[in-house]
């Protein structure tokens, strides 16, 4: 197969089938679209994976024209939605996008040169692992969707069914992601990226709730503000280098930054992108979007936090880390650590499932964004990792979380209470994803403790990932207990479930163990390269199935003369785990003889299996549980004006650093 | 040695020690009130009593957790004698805290329910100053592994006391000693019935009782580490300290959680901080 | 005889629980922990708890109120577990005898291991009791001299 259609299959397969899924309304063959279209998605990225680096330009100048079309096309909608709904916000980001743009085009005459921009796709490693990401994760959540809207149309009683809309844009989504993380040349990337927007504003307003509707909104104006930030960036690049399109190219502007040879003023251009990126991966200030993308159906949730939207933001983070300036190195860690410490906080006292859910990724990206920053071998490896694992364990975390709420219809973490005894399976797998996030052996916890060995050279940043860890640790553990927390049924059965849920929850879970064990071949033979796209890569930090960092991979340790910073025996802890989780299960000896009623002063009102004591006048009372949400200490209220200040601060710290440097 | 040898040894010992501090424990404590004090193999004859107890539970899963929690803490303690990464021990040293907390959560009952509550917000003072530690021991140190320390010629305590001091508070808690038996008191102490213990009884409860003595070596063998070159005065600061915790538990009541979190982390936390910035400032100078 | 054995005698946990007492005995139950008396000694632990005691502790007679809580505490408590009555009214139900609420002693409603005489039963009688039932008891477990 050919670069050409490799490339056609990645992009616009997608769209295509999106198409076909919105003209042919029939549920069994948009099903049957969307598995081959999930099928070939996945075999593309495993040939993206054996063809390694390459460029291409298509040949025809008409792509450029195209996509010119299709920008102005997006731009006008976008007017139109702010027009319609009344909501000022969006009208005026549009218009910062659209009047500028049209200027530069049009009336400074750069249309033809900005059309002839080479290359327009450069591949590396790094846009490879995302490619494998999106492809893998996103298809596995486009086959689970194909269930869940079913249910879930049917649970709302619509009458005219909306689905093949759905669809359309949900397909389409994964092709729009692939081209953004393929993308070299800057106006294609900017056209990739609003397309995600798009896409993201017509998923998250889907059930035309007002709310839902707003949410969109909302999402739509904060990522104009990141794509107007891009524009700017653009004409500043193509101003400043004496009109010409040599450094709007994402591997020229790299190249710049590693030689140096723009000097300064490629810390502005770099720093605006940087900030498009942190929008998109909703970095506090700006968190309220993606926590308001919690309307929309569970599918487009998971697709939004695992593989796509969020991720391009990081993606585009790391890949402009190697031009960052060390100062702006260390403001986007410390942007990223606040994140990742007020996000953990903040999720202490959410009681919605998927708020939860919602702040956690936040977190995580704010982790991510944190190690970009400190942009080290040691840091960007812990980053790209933190990409992979985040996205299948989220991916599996927000699945399982529309599977629970198809089976309770509710989303609150108090009516998941007693879980383990209703969905014995789905609650299995459920724990197995939260265990995954934060607890050794698995991958998330070790690209954290890759980025807390990292992380020394921004003390600050530390000192904000050791509490903000801690945090984690409490909001998971909390939502883990009401699942576990259950009266005692006899004759209790396993609940069954379509297989368009099994699947891709299956394969998430199988993605957990395999990467987690695999992960230090995972990392010599396909992070190694991709970081390597990104720093100059001089350590090797695996060894065998183990990862062991070296004493030259920090500063500090490399002074000190030190052998070894840190190991991560990979397989023992995965034996452990497994004696720890899977032997009680397993030995009969350790089995409880007998199940008895808990302790309630002697009052209880019957055998195990009833939650019942006698009250007052020998009443009987259920009994009732709930959980901790320290609303007075931890929750939005208390809180989110202090981390509005904060965040907007460091921002403000930055650019004013930034703009100061530059000029 | 031989490695397996050192684990094997450290397995079969660490209870012995940490049964044999328990007893110390209770007999300081009687004498402290003017008792006479049970034997000092007491705490070896309750836990072998336990195991001879039969086997009741309130819920399926809550014995897994349980022994989740063992084997972590054994795990989090054969790190600490092969000398491997500090900052993965305390991560392990999480994973056992929540276990013991999701041991907690996985019966419907009042008080092991609020007892895990607790715990968890024990976990959430403890855990960063752990973190904080590992990270001022890199500071000091250049590396996370702890066989690093053993090569280090001036004791750690001399640069990192402000940490060790907030390493003393992590003792109480994880001992569960007065101002923090929050999660679960001691003997003599019914007002939270048993806290997160309450539903975990008979050998389950041994397992709870010999999971706490090792983690009471583990924790005594982290404070050991500040003076490690040569490692008996580390071992006797580390005695010195469980000594200590024993009038401190005397003299305190017991305060609430929210107080706890307060205070470790307006307190302890912060000399964590200022210690770890002082010498990172340090070695800046050296870098300039 | 095992060590479990062994420990069993060595480490008896007691759970106090009053049924319709005049508090009497209970203050001397719990006069037994004090330095003077100091029952530790003999490993003995007041517990809060069923799931955790080794030995209930009864005081007062039963009502029928608290004949139903009394039975749920007993079953709450694993194996092997004794019974001590303290006082005259736990053993035969005292000065409530044929009271209009009262069904009498503990033995109605339970099997009573040990029976303390006295009103109020005074703190050496009860370490007596206890003594009597780690008797009973490493006879019942195989320990016995």
């Amino acid at each position: 197969m050919s670069l050409e259609w490799m490339l056609a299959v990645a992009i616009l397969l997608p769209l295509i089938a999106g198409i076909l899924v919105y003209l042919i309304r029939h549920y069994q063959t948009r099903g049957l679209i969307v598995i081959v279209t999930a099928v070939v998605l996945i075999v593309n990225s495993i040939y993206f994976l054996r063809w390694g680096p390459d460029t291409f330009t298509p040949g025809s100048p008409m792509w450029g024209t195209i996509i010119t079309i299709l920008d102005y096309a997006m731009l006008l909608f976008y007017i139109y939605v702010g027009l319609s709904l009344k909501n000022w916000l969006v009208l005026l980001f549009a218009l910062t996008q659209v009047i500028p743009l049209a200027w530069w085009e049009f009336g400074a005459g750069a249309s033809t040169a900005l059309e002839k921009i080479s290359p327009a796709f450069v591949i590396d490693q790094l846009s490879i692992v995302m490619v494998m990401v999106i492809s893998i994760i996103g298809s596995l959540i486009c086959v689970y969707a194909i269930r869940y809207m079913y249910d879930h149309e049917e649970h709302k009683k619509l009458e005219k069914s909306r689905q093949p809309r759905f669809f359309f844009w949900l397909v389409m989504f994964l092709g729009a992601m692939n081209g953004l993380v393929l993308a070299d040349n800057l106006m294609w990337l900017y056209f990739f990226w609003e397309v995600t927007t798009l896409c993201c504003f017509q998923l998250i307003a889907h059930d035309l709730t007002k709310e839902a509707i707003n949410n969109g909104a909302r999402a739509l104006w904060m990522n104009s503000i990141g794509g107007t930030a891009m524009v700017a960036a653009m004409m500043y690049l193509y101003f400043t280098n004496g009109n010409s399109v040599d450094y709007l190219t994402l591997s020229n502007i790299i190249e710049a930054g590693r030689n140096g040879s723009l000097g300064a003023t490629l810390m502005l251009p770099v720093a605006l992108m940087c900030f498009t990126g942190m929008i998109k991966a909703a970095q506090m200030p700006f968190q309220n979007w993606l926590l308001g993308a919690m309307v929309a159906p569970t599918p487009v949730s998971a697709l939004l936090h695992s593989s796509t939207m969020v991720k391009a933001g990081v993606y585009l983070v790391i890949r402009l880390a190697p031009a960052f300036d060390p100062v702006l190195g260390v403001m986007v860690a410390i942007c990223g650590a606040f994140t990742f410490f007020a996000a953990s906080v903040l999720a202490i006292s959410q009681t919605t499932g998927k708020r939860v859910l919602a702040y956690s990724t936040i977190a995580n990206l704010g982790l991510i964004v944190a190690c970009a920053g400190i942009n080290t071998e040691l840091s960007i490896s812990a980053a790209i990792l933190l990409i992979i694992f985040h996205a299948i364990s989220k991916g599996l975390l927000f699945l399982c979380a529309g599977t629970i709420e198809h089976q309770i219809w509710s989303r609150e973490i108090e009516d998941m209470e007693g879980l383990a005894e209703k969905a014995p399976l789905t609650t299995f797998i459920t724990i197995t994803g939260m265990l995954s996030m934060f607890l050794p052996p698995f991958g998330m916890l070790l690209g954290k403790w890759m980025a807390l060995e990292a992380v020394y050279v921004v003390p600050l940043a530390a000192i904000l990932f050791v509490l903000a860890s801690a945090a984690t640790m409490v909001f998971w553990a909390k939502w883990l207990g009401r699942l576990l927390q259950v009266t005692p049924r006899l004759g209790r059965k396993i609940e069954s479930l379509s297989l368009s849920y099994t699947v891709p929850l299956w394969s998430l879970f199988a993605g957990i163990f395999a990467f987690g064990i695999g992960v230090a071949p995972l990392y010599d033979k396909f992070v190694r390269a991709a970081v390597g796209n990104v720093v100059t890569v001089q350590h090797a930090f695996a060894e065998g199935w183990n990862i062991l960092i070296p004493g030259a991979a920090t500063t500090l340790s490399a002074e000190k003369g030190i052998e070894m910073l840190g190991s991560y025996p990979v397989w023992p802890l995965f034996i452990v785990f497994a004696v720890a989780i899977v032997l009680p299960l397993l030995l009969v000896s350790l089995k409880p003889q007998e199940l008895r009623p808990v302790y309630l002063c002697g009052e209880q009102a019957g055998d195990v299996d009833t939650d019942e004591w006698y009250g007052a006048a020998d009443q009987k009372t259920k009994l009732e549980l709930g959980g901790y949400y320290f609303k007075g200490a931890a929750s939005e209220e208390a809180l989110n004006t202090w981390v509005y200040l904060i965040a907007i601060a460091l921002f403000v710290i930055m650019f004013g650093i930034v703009v100061g440097v530059s000029l | 040695m031989n490695p397996v040898w050192i684990v094997i040894i450290a397995i079969v010992v660490a209870p012995f020690i940490g049964g044999l501090l328990a007893g110390i424990d209770r007999k300081v404590t009687a004498r402290l009130q003017g008792r006479y004090g049970p034997p000092l193999l007491q705490p070896f004859y309750d836990f072998f009593k336990l195991l001879g107890k039969s086997k009741i539970a309130t819920s399926r899963t809550q014995y897994v957790w349980i022994i989740s929690y063992l084997v972590f803490m054994v795990t989090c303690l054969v790190f600490l004698v092969l000398q491997l990464d500090l900052l993965l021990l305390v991560f392990l040293l999480g994973f056992a805290g929540v276990s013991f907390a999701l041991a907690g959560f996985s019966t419907k009952s009042p008080y092991s329910h609020f007892g895990a509550n607790r715990e968890l917000l024990q976990i959430l003072s403890y855990e960063p100053i752990l973190l904080l530690a590992a990270l001022g021991v890199y500071a000091q140190v250049g590396s996370f592994n702890i066989s690093e320390i053993f090569k280090q010629q001036t004791p750690l305590l001399t640069s990192l006391w402000p940490i060790f001091i907030a390493l003393l508070v992590v003792l109480t808690i994880k001992m569960r000693k007065s101002p923090f038996d929050i999660a679960t008191s001691h003997h003599g102490h019914q007002e939270l019935v048993k806290g997160i213990m309450t539903e975990i009884s008979g050998p389950y409860y041994a397992l709870v009782t010999l999971t706490e003595w090792y983690e009471l070596v583990l924790v005594l063998g982290i404070i050991s580490l500040f003076w490690a070159n040569p490692l008996w005065v580390g071992i006797l600061i580390a005695f010195a300290a469980f000594i200590l915790e024993l009038f401190v538990d005397n003299i305190n009541a017991r305060m609430t959680g929210g107080w706890m979190v307060r205070f470790c982390w307006a307190i302890a936390i912060v000399f964590c901080v200022l210690n770890i910035l002082y010498l990172y400032f340090i070695n800046m100078k050296g870098v300039l | 005889m095992g060590i479990i054995q062994v420990s069993q005698v060595k480490s008896p946990w007691i759970m106090h629980f009053c049924n319709s007492s005049c508090n009497g005995c209970d203050i001397e139950v719990l006069a037994c922990l004090t330095p003077l008396y100091d029952v530790e000694r003999f490993g003995l632990v007041n517990m809060g708890n069923p799931k955790h005691a080794d030995v209930l502790v009864v005081t007062g007679p039963v009502n029928y109120r608290t004949a139903r809580v009394l039975k749920n505490l007993y079953d709450q408590i694993p194996d092997p577990k004794m019974v001590i009555a303290v006082g005259a009214c736990a053993a035969t139900g005292g000065v409530f005898h044929n009271c209009y609420n009262i069904l009498g002693g503990v033995d109605k409603v339970l099997p009573v291991d040990v029976y303390v005489p006295g009103c109020a039963a005074r703190p050496e009688a009860i370490i007596d009791g206890v003594v009597l039932a780690l008797q009973k008891l490493s006879k019942a477990v195989g320990v016995a001299k």
